[in-house]
């Protein structure tokens, strides 16, 4: 390890290291203005030039390496004139305009003009100017205040992956901006192009003119829209979100955000719940009478002629324990579930672990991934954080295979893609499996299969198309084999991951939101009926009281046709943030908060719990889920325990010891992958046969996948919006062109939408999005059969 | 006038002399041949002991440069041959390239063989669009006589030759920005460590040599380093093509020893300066971006690294500027000035910034708004660039103001006090 001294101080370093990151790790604070932790070294600021001994020149940190017996001084004569200098060039053509300047009281220029600038100029000259760009709904620009750092484009061509930003023109004339003109940023991660801004040239338009940054007030908070779980800084002032900044762990989403989590805090705002409803009554309703009225709901039928769905996203573990608890304790009945989306619930037969529903694989060490198979996960869309470190090691070489209905619009270096007619999966798996074995073979899956023996540390991915397949089971079996012949199941390294993006959903199977185990895991001794089967008991009459937490099943569950009729014949009780279709159904509606609103806690794909903090107070009247919960048990024999929060804690520690955050960790982040190994051996029992004709398949819509962001009116900006995309020789064939309405008909259900027309859709496969109250595509799923075939009538 | 030897010349002023026919009736690839049968070690060895220094500008040692690509790295190495000659006022290599292009290829075989190189490329500037033709006519010739390609002279050894020309930026005369160029990327000069002998094209090791370095090492395989190192004077051996111009009776390019008396090299080669030697003002010794160097010293210098060095100047690429009474240096130095605000590549601070704020504060006093201070202001600016930029860019725009401001300090100060010319 190299020694050298900074300051005086002395210091041992890995190889490598540069001068920067030694005087970082010594506290030694060195301005910069370019560098910056989590990109490549660009060295063009020339703000963090330090003085070297027997060095004729002054060096710049960044990219330095350390040698052994090196001498740095960051602070003498030479270094200080040498900053002022660059400082004054930095500061000729930035404009005076810190008063009304996003960045200001946050700005590493204005910071490090107070300590290096000139207090008055000596440029007589004219200052540069440059134009501004329309970059879509969440970037403003500023352009003169750039001090071409390029942070910016190394974030989006190394990070993104989207060639979209660069420097045009030289010298003095060089400007940072889009290489067209007018373009709306395409990257899902866009915001953080601002967050790694220094100064204010690109700032966030939707925080633009809304505070000055030394009036917000932060909380820590945890993303909850999808698994990954990203550390966020909610940032407020008058009780309002004015601005989601990252906090930085190198554990998780290291310095980044995406646009959902960001962007989404407008939707705390709009559309709220505010009070208890009851169905018919006009009045004022009062907590006391809504609950009066959902208890005795409840209570007019027989307790397991009672049943709940939950959505995990945007709810903590709180509220899911609290829901399980009241339902199978106080209600008394086995029917609950979260998997609204599940189609095969055949793994519930078998007792399947931690280990096999989530992943087992850190984040951390996916970048180190040398070979990756992704089946049907569009990971960019689903998990962009976690995205972003299989991007790192595709970079870095890994082999990169994906097996998915469609092409994917993906960043994944040298990504080898395979489109799969959906329902030849199965055959496609058990012939990687196959090549696996014999070391022969010929075509994609015979390289899948060399190159998965070939690497280290190979990845296994399961994403949510093959998740929520028909024979998704049979698929993560298959998955579990193709890792276990690839020596992914090992000790050292475990690349088997399962990762359904909805937000918290591992919470969800934690805490018992299942009907076939308890908390903590624990088997039951009646199993009840599963999402499936109790939407299907509601439209049957068999199930008479649906108690939803926080789901729309209109909305998001896998057959809205199911659930109309369901929403039709049972009575409803619905807990829920924002107003959506249901709540004209719900009988009882209780107004619960959103996260950002009260403590919740979160456990991301990697089966890591975190906790994030109230920021905000929700409207008025609305409720913490659990409380109202609390409350409502109250008018059932068997109360619930917990009156305080503390409480609640210390009963979901007591019933998974993972959620025992204080006693664990402390202030520390929890672990990753905490969980038994991967159950290997199971009979691929399943089947599936290849679908004929046209055929439909429903996603998530990056943009619209929940309550919270559906209402945001950023967000809602990006959202391309109800359509269906079909391959452009079916759309010829069909006389269909962009734009055109169309009618989707499967047996006796249709549905009319717009049709995009999409190269990377293959022939013979239409794809819809869930969450679209205009026109539900899901209307023509069958929950119980294969994908439903469809035929197609231009309107 | 005494005769000089002649190395890189000795065949260009023959009929046909860019034709491989004519070159080998010179004796030309006779050296690959010799050099073959040497050990790598043995070649690298004899061009230090020839002590020739990077005739690109930098001045540094070709042997020791070669010397430093890692032998264990697993990755492609690859020779460069940098000919985006931009120095205003050089023109050496395009000369080399017009009239004897074997030489270079020669040159760059045996080098590339010595460090290892099985693929080299020519980065040409685009504005040599006759030279970049006839070089290409003499790979083509090469190839189809066996000494380029995959099994040069049947001895199994593999070297590709292509040619890349430049889109007319100043800055991809660096090594490390021609090297982005090449890559197909924006020529903006890269951070270094590391250096291209570590990690250059591709992140291959990689030497970037200047055209009249590589054409010279078929004559020092030939007659050793030895024989080489002895013409020229000590440190600055060899010799050097000059590309006079300005106030000169006989512009053009020179072969001399190195260590010749600069006013011997205007006088007896170039054919004096116009109006007489009396009529001198100054001299730009090594291009635009070196200092220039005042009458009474060009009297007594000579021409040879250490010593133009220092009187204050540099060698440079040895494009000597002759500038005779008649120029208003202010007026000469605004131009340069904006020359190197339109070069500067824009990546760093200093550069970005200082060359333009320069450039408006000459053109402003060049234009009679010069104020006082003025002259103070562009020597602080001046110190805040020089040495702290990525490249040599930002010296090389701060050599002509500063150098300028030191020899002619006078003009300077008539131009701001009186709004106009001293001279014309």
């Amino acid at each position: 390890m190299p020694t050298l001294i900074i300051d005086g101080k002395e210091i041992s370093v890995k190889p490598g290291a540069t001068i920067m990151e030694a005087a970082k790790q010594l506290g030694v604070y060195i301005p910069h203005f370019c560098y910056h932790p989590k990109l490549s070294v660009s060295g063009n600021c020339r703000m963090c030039l330090v003085e070297v001994e027997k060095m004729p020149r002054p060096v710049i940190s960044c990219a330095m390496p350390v040698n052994d017996g090196m001498v740095v001084k960051t602070n003498s004569e030479m270094v200080t004139e040498a900053r002022k200098g660059v400082m004054e060039f930095l500061l000729i053509n930035h404009p005076l305009d810190c008063p009304v300047c996003d960045q200001g009281g946050e700005c590493s220029l204005q910071d490090l003009a107070m300590k290096y600038g000139p207090d008055r100029s000596r440029y007589r000259e004219e200052k540069r100017q440059f134009p501004n760009y329309d970059l879509g709904p969440l970037i403003e620009t500023e352009m003169n205040r750039c001090i071409q750092c390029t942070r910016c484009i190394r974030f989006s061509t190394e990070v993104a992956g989207v060639e979209e930003l660069g420097a045009v023109y030289r010298g003095d004339y060089m400007k940072v901006g889009p290489y067209v003109e007018k373009l709306t940023l395409s990257s899902e991660m866009a915001g953080n192009v601002a967050e790694s801004c220094p100064v204010g040239a690109l700032n966030l338009k939707p925080f633009h003119f809304e505070a000055r940054g030394w009036e917000l007030q932060q909380a820590d908070g945890v993303c909850g829209h999808c698994s990954v779980g990203c550390q966020t800084s909610n940032e407020y002032l008058d009780d309002s979100i004015k601005r989601v900044s990252s906090r930085s762990c190198d554990e998780i989403n290291l310095t980044w955000l995406c646009n959902k989590g960001r962007f989404s805090y407008d939707g705390l705002e709009k559309n709220r719940l505010e009070k208890p409803a009851i169905k018919g009554e006009t009045g004022e309703i009062s907590w006391q009478m809504a609950l009066d009225q959902a208890a005795e709901l409840i209570k007019s039928v027989k307790p397991d002629q009672v049943a709940g769905l939950a959505d995990p996203s945007g709810r903590g573990a709180e509220e899911l324990y609290a829901f399980q608890d009241f339902l199978r304790n106080a209600v008394g009945t086995p029917h609950v579930d979260h998997r609204i989306r599940l189609k095969d619930f055949s793994g519930d037969e078998v007792k399947l672990t931690r280990a096999d529903l989530l992943m087992n694989t850190s984040l951390a060490d996916m970048a180190s991934a040398d070979a990756i198979l992704l089946i049907g996960s569009d990971s960019r869309f689903e998990t962009p954080l976690l995205n972003l470190r299989l991007r790192q090691a595709s970079l870095q070489g890994a082999k990169v295979f994906s097996l998915s209905p469609r092409l994917l619009n993906a960043n994944l270096e040298g990504m080898q893609q395979i489109v799969l007619r959906p329902g030849s999966e199965l055959a496609y798996l058990q012939s990687i499996v196959a090549a696996q074995g014999s070391g022969k073979g010929k075509g994609e899956a015979a390289t899948i299969a060399s190159a998965l023996k070939k690497a280290k540390r190979p990845l296994i991915i399961l994403g949510d198309y093959a998740n929520y397949h028909p024979a998704a089971e049979s698929i993560r079996r298959l998955a579990v084999e193709i890792a276990k012949k690839a020596d992914a199941l090992s000790s050292d390294w475990n690349g088997f991951n399962r990762i359904v993006s909805r937000g918290n959903a591992a919470a969800a199977q934690d805490l018992g939101v299942v009907p076939h185990r308890g908390p903590g895991h624990k088997g039951l001794e009646s199993k009840g009926k599963n999402a499936r089967k109790i939407l299907k008991g509601a439209a049957e009459g068999t199930i008479k009281v649906l108690f939803l937490l926080g789901v729309d099943p209109l909305l998001d569950c896998t057959d809205s046709h199911l659930a109309k009729q369901a929403m039709e014949k049972a009575k409803i009780i619905y807990i829920g943030t924002h107003h959506s279709p249901v709540c004209k159904q719900a009988d009882v509606v209780l107004a619960g908060l959103a996260p950002g609103e009260k403590q919740s806690t979160f456990t991301n794909c990697e089966g890591r719990v975190q906790r994030a903090e109230k920021a905000v107070n929700g409207p008025v009247e609305s409720k913490e889920d659990w409380r109202i919960l609390r409350a409502l048990s109250d008018r059932f024999a068997k109360p619930l325990s917990y009156n305080t929060i503390e409480s609640l804690h210390d009963a979901i520690a007591k019933a998974d010891h993972r959620y025992d955050l204080s006693e664990l960790y402390g202030d520390e982040l929890g672990p990753a992958c905490d969980h038994a190994p991967v159950t290997t051996g199971l009979k691929v029992s399943g089947s599936s046969k290849e679908m004929k004709g046209m055929t439909l398949i429903v996603e998530s819509s990056f943009y619209h996948d929940e309550p919270q962001v559906r209402n945001s009116t950023t967000l809602a900006l990006l959202d391309e919006g109800c359509s269906i995309r079909i391959n452009p020789k079916d759309a010829a064939s069909q006389k269909i062109e962009a734009g055109n309405t169309v009618r989707l008909i499967s047996g006796e259900k249709k549905i009319e939408l717009i049709a995009k027309i999409d190269e990377k859709v293959p022939e013979g496969v239409v794809f819809g999005q869930f969450g679209y109250v205009e026109s539900p595509v899901q209307d023509l799923y069958d929950w119980e059969g294969e994908f439903p075939q469809i035929s197609m009538v231009k309107l | 006038m005494s005769a000089q030897v002649q190395i890189l010349f000795k065949n260009s002023t023959k009929k046909n002399s860019h034709t491989l026919k004519v070159h080998k009736e010179g004796g030309g690839y006779k050296q690959v041949e010799k050099a073959f049968g040497l050990s790598t070690e043995d070649i690298i060895d004899e061009v230090k002991r020839s002590g020739i220094r990077g005739r690109g500008g930098a001045g540094f040692p070709a042997g020791l440069k070669w010397s430093f690509i890692p032998k264990d790295n697993s990755r492609d190495k690859y020779l460069v041959c940098n000919a985006d000659e931009g120095e205003p006022g050089t023109c050496k290599d395009r000369d080399i390239i017009r009239y004897v292009p074997h030489q270079l290829i020669e040159g760059m075989i045996i080098a590339a063989y010595a460090v290892g190189a099985e693929r080299g490329y020519i980065y040409i500037r685009g504005e040599f669009v006759r030279e970049a033709e006839i070089l290409q006519k003499a790979i083509d010739e090469a190839y189809k006589e066996g000494y380029l390609g995959e099994n040069i002279l049947d001895k199994g050894i593999r070297f590709d030759l292509a040619i890349h020309r430049g889109a007319g930026a100043y800055v991809c005369g660096e090594e490390t920005g021609l090297l982005e160029s090449l890559e197909g990327k924006k020529g903006q000069p890269r951070v270094k460590p590391p250096f291209p002998a570590n990690i250059g094209l591709w992140g291959g090791p990689t030497v970037i040599n200047n055209v009249e370095t590589l054409a010279a090492v078929p004559a020092i395989i030939e007659k050793g380093g030895e024989w080489y190192g002895k013409l020229g004077v000590e440190k600055s051996s060899g010799t050097k093509l000059f590309s006079i111009s300005g106030h000169v009776n006989k512009p053009g390019n020179y072969e001399v020893e190195l260590g010749i008396p600069m006013k011997t090299l205007i006088e007896e080669y170039a054919g004096g300066v116009r109006g007489g030697w009396d009529n001198l003002k100054g001299i730009i010794p090594g291009g635009a971006s070196s200092a220039i160097l005042p009458k009474e010293v060009c009297e007594t210098v000579t021409m040879d690294y250490d010593a133009i060095a220092k009187a204050g100047s540099m060698l440079g690429s040895g494009a000597v500027v002759v500038i005779d009474k008649s120029v208003c240096i202010v007026k000469a130095v605004e131009r340069l000035s904006r020359f190197y605000r339109h070069e500067s590549c824009g990546q760093c601070t200093p550069c970005r910034e200082g060359t333009g704020w320069m450039s408006q504060i000459m053109t402003r006093i060049e234009a009679g708004g010069g104020v006082e201070g003025d002259i103070e202001l562009l020597g602080s600016i001046c110190g805040n660039i020089s040495g702290k930029t990525i490249c040599a860019l930002g010296d090389a725009a701060v050599g002509p103001i500063a150098g300028s401001i030191k020899a002619f300090r006078e003009e300077y100060l008539y131009h701001v006090e009186h709004g106009r010319c001293m001279v014309g």
